[in-house]
């Protein structure tokens, strides 16, 4: 019998804010934010709240791990509608004007025959023409609203974010998997550059802006701060809470104030000023999983009616739009699940845990890989009372072995004492990059 | 045999400080504990062995005999740590108790990898492994399975501490072996409940990284089992403990920048990389 010791909500509520990622203050004091949804690939949506955290608009329909969200001068949102791979314009009253889907006779291509893969950001420029950030293509480009490219920069660029324009004519990138932000001019060339590559300095920065100032503001994400440095590159001004918040953007309000969004990690939108108070803060959080007293069929016995093992959640959310769970019908006693995924990215299969700080727990299964081209693994996270994970990289959370290529049925076994702070742990299975990983008779006790 | 490696007398007394640090650890359990409520879990390995050294000195301090002490027989063991148990055992006068899951062993006829079903096994086990949620019928006999390990080892333990009424236990792990023994503490109270009897763990050497292990057995000529000498860097079962490097003594190998208990596969750090590649988490 499962025994849930702190319910779900129902996932896709329209104003649930999930994971709130871009982030801006409109002229009229209310504050737009793009919301890429939960774990499992719902309530992605944009949703506009005013100054006293009412929700005046939203737009929910059909988005998948949207991004971002930019007011145009014409008062419509220019929405980068990402794992759906387009970019969208709607009007305010939720009529889409522009859908990039329709681009070269319905096939969504750009100019160059290109298609936008993982848009992740998205701007208008003086001219109406929009600049885009084509994360997995490595890029960001210029076009109209038709698709033609009237400019792109994909140089020394690693999975791209937040690409924007400076008041001189450059753009402010960030390279994200490079660690590093750039400033490029239209000749395409680096004309200021922070960051070594080293996670030290930067470790998958996320967001960047100049002030008048001079000075750039820098949203380093794994390092969970914001950091203003100057052109020499020193850093002047740091902001860091003590939870690991792996903030995504960071605005500057014309109060010179900045708005940070939280993503997935505390799933709030914060104001803060320049000391670091927080001035106002956004947060309509629900968590859809729930959490369960001890681990719950571990032995995937219980088969629900849409297939899925009971009490466990697929999450897509970093799915890339692939990903799915099979079953070993031929597997004695009874059949067992796995995870079957075709592209770069991540999918987990996962459970909610109430665990006790600092006991130990000892976790194994068994588990199989058939040609798994990244990794397969078991791990286990564990979240803070705001719903926000401990750890600042899926590669420092405890993990059984790393499972490459293909493996027969092998014993996983390890031990991990729960950190301070943690309220819940969450066991997955998971695999990433493309192949097959089955998993059966897992376990978890008190060592 | 002692280990030949050299040690400086500045070394020998920083390893001195050392032992001297767990000695106090002993001491402090000696006074929390009546000595017939103390136990010591004893493996033949190096952390255990070193343990069972310092509580031996302070033992000889007190006159006192070493309090009781547990092996465990998993039915998958080196010969070598048979042979070098024995004879410390007998050296050491070492009360000891080898502990079996016998009701498991005869069901799986004795042999690895056997199947043992589940209804051959007496009521403790077959709630032992309703306690930590086996919900299959059979299972493969294997030390280093989750439930072969459970079986073989927790509940072999438990049985040791309930027998013998035992309060406190000392431990051999160190706070370098695992990251997930990064916070452990020298005396932790475990609250018992349905088949888990109420003890303190104690955990003498927790401060001793691999190299001052090494460099302590060294520099007091303490014994040690010979399959280190062969390139065994930490001990379990037989079929699958794994030589870390073939013919280099555990402790002339890399001991800071390498992993103790490495994994199966190597190119864990290649894995992490990709994994890093996710970006988001």
């Amino acid at each position: 019998m499962a025994e849930i010791v702190s319910p779900g909500c129902p996932r896709g509520v329209p104003g649930n804010v999930e994971m709130p990622l871009a982030v801006e203050r409109l002229p009229n004091g209310n504050t737009l934010i793009a919301d890429a949804g939960d774990e499992a690939g719902f309530g992605s949506e944009i949703v506009e709240v005013d100054r006293v955290g009412n929700i005046v608009w939203n737009y929910h329909e059909g988005l998948k791990f949207a991004h971002s969200a930019r007011r145009l001068k014409n008062g419509n949102t220019l929405i980068t509608d990402t794992t759906n791979n387009r970019l969208i314009e709607v009007t305010p009253e939720k009529k889409m004007v522009m859908n990039s889907d329709e681009w070269c006779e319905g096939t969504g291509k750009l100019s160059d025959g290109s298609h936008l893969h993982y848009p992740n950001e998205a701007y208008e420029l003086a001219d109406g023409t929009f600049l885009v950030t084509d994360r997995n293509n490595d890029r960001f480009i210029q076009i109209d609203r038709h698709g033609n490219i009237l400019w792109s920069y994909d140089k020394e660029l690693h999975h791209p974010h937040n690409a924007n324009p400076l008041p001189n004519g450059n753009f402010l990138v960030c390279d994200s998997d490079g660690n590093r932000i750039l400033e490029v001019n239209r000749k395409k060339e680096i004309v200021w550059c922070y960051g070594d590559g080293s996670p030290h300095t930067l470790w998958w920065p996320r967001g960047a802006l100049r002030l008048k100032n001079g000075n750039t503001v820098i949203t380093d994400s794994k390092n969970h701060r914001v950091i203003e440095v100057t052109p020499e590159g020193k850093t002047v001004w740091t902001f860091q809470t003590e939870h690991v918040d792996k903030f995504y953007i960071t605005h500057l309000t014309e109060e010179e104030t900045f708005l940070i969004a939280s993503t997935d990690g505390h799933h709030q939108v914060m104001e803060i000023d320049r000391l670091g108070n927080i001035v106002w803060l956004f947060r309509n959080y629900r968590r859809p999983a729930p959490i369960y007293a001890r681990l719950t069929n571990g032995f995937f016995k219980e088969v629900g009616e849409d297939g899925m093992p009971r009490h466990w959640t697929l999450a897509t959310r970093l799915s890339e739009g692939g990903g799915r769970v099979i079953w070993d019908t031929s597997h004695r006693p009874f059949p067992c699940p796995g995870l079957e995924y075709d592209r770069p990215g991540g999918l987990f299969l996962q459970q909610n845990i109430a665990v006790r700080v600092g006991e130990t727990y000892r976790i194994g299964a068994e588990i199989k890989t058939v040609e798994v081209k990244g990794t397969a693994c078991l791990h286990i996270d564990f979240y803070d009372a705001f719903g926000g994970s401990l750890y600042r990289d899926i590669t420092e959370m405890p993990s059984g072995e790393y499972f490459s290529g293909t493996n027969d049925w092998t014993h996983d076994l390890f031990e991990v004492k729960v950190p301070r702070h943690a309220t819940f742990a969450q066991i997955r299975l998971a695999l990433n990059h493309s192949g097959i990983v089955f998993i059966r008779n897992l376990m978890m006790n008190p060592a | 045999m002692p280990i030949d490696k050299e040690i400086s007398e500045k070394r020998k007394r920083q390893c001195m400080k050392l032992v001297e640090i767990s000695k106090g650890i002993v001491r402090q359990a000696f006074e929390r504990f009546k000595h017939e409520e103390l136990g010591i879990t004893w493996t033949g390995g190096k952390d255990s062995t070193l343990t069972l050294w310092i509580i031996r000195q302070v033992c000889m301090e007190k006159g006192l005999p070493l309090p009781k002490t547990m092996i465990i027989g998993e039915g998958d063991e080196f010969e070598e740590i048979e042979e070098f148990v024995g004879r410390i055992g007998k050296e050491w006068e070492v009360p000891l108790e080898i502990c079996r899951n016998e009701d498991v062993l005869k069901a799986a006829n004795y042999k690895l990898n056997a199947p043992v079903r589940v209804r051959d096994l007496n009521e403790r086990n077959r709630a032992e492994l309703k306690r930590i949620g086996f919900e299959g019928d059979e299972f493969p006999f294997e030390a280093e399975s989750y439930v072969g390990n459970h079986l073989m080892k927790t509940v072999v333990f438990n049985e040791f501490l309930e027998r013998n009424r035992i309060k406190g236990v000392f431990q051999g792990l160190r706070w370098d072996e695992h990251p997930a023994r990064f916070n452990d503490e020298y005396f932790e109270f475990k609250e018992g409940g349905y088949l888990v009897p109420d003890h303190t763990r104690i955990r003498p050497i927790l401060h001793f990284t691999e190299k001052d292990l090494w460099d302590t057995y060294a520099a007091f000529r303490i014994p040690y089992c010979v399959l280190y000498e062969r390139g065994y860097r930490s001990l379990g079962a037989k079929t699958t403990s794994q030589i870390s490097i073939e013919g280099v003594p555990a402790w002339k190998q890399d001991l800071e920048n390498t992993e103790e208990r490495s994994g199966r596969r190597q190119d864990k750090e290649k894995a992490m990389e990709r994994m890093r590649k996710l970006g988001y988490m």
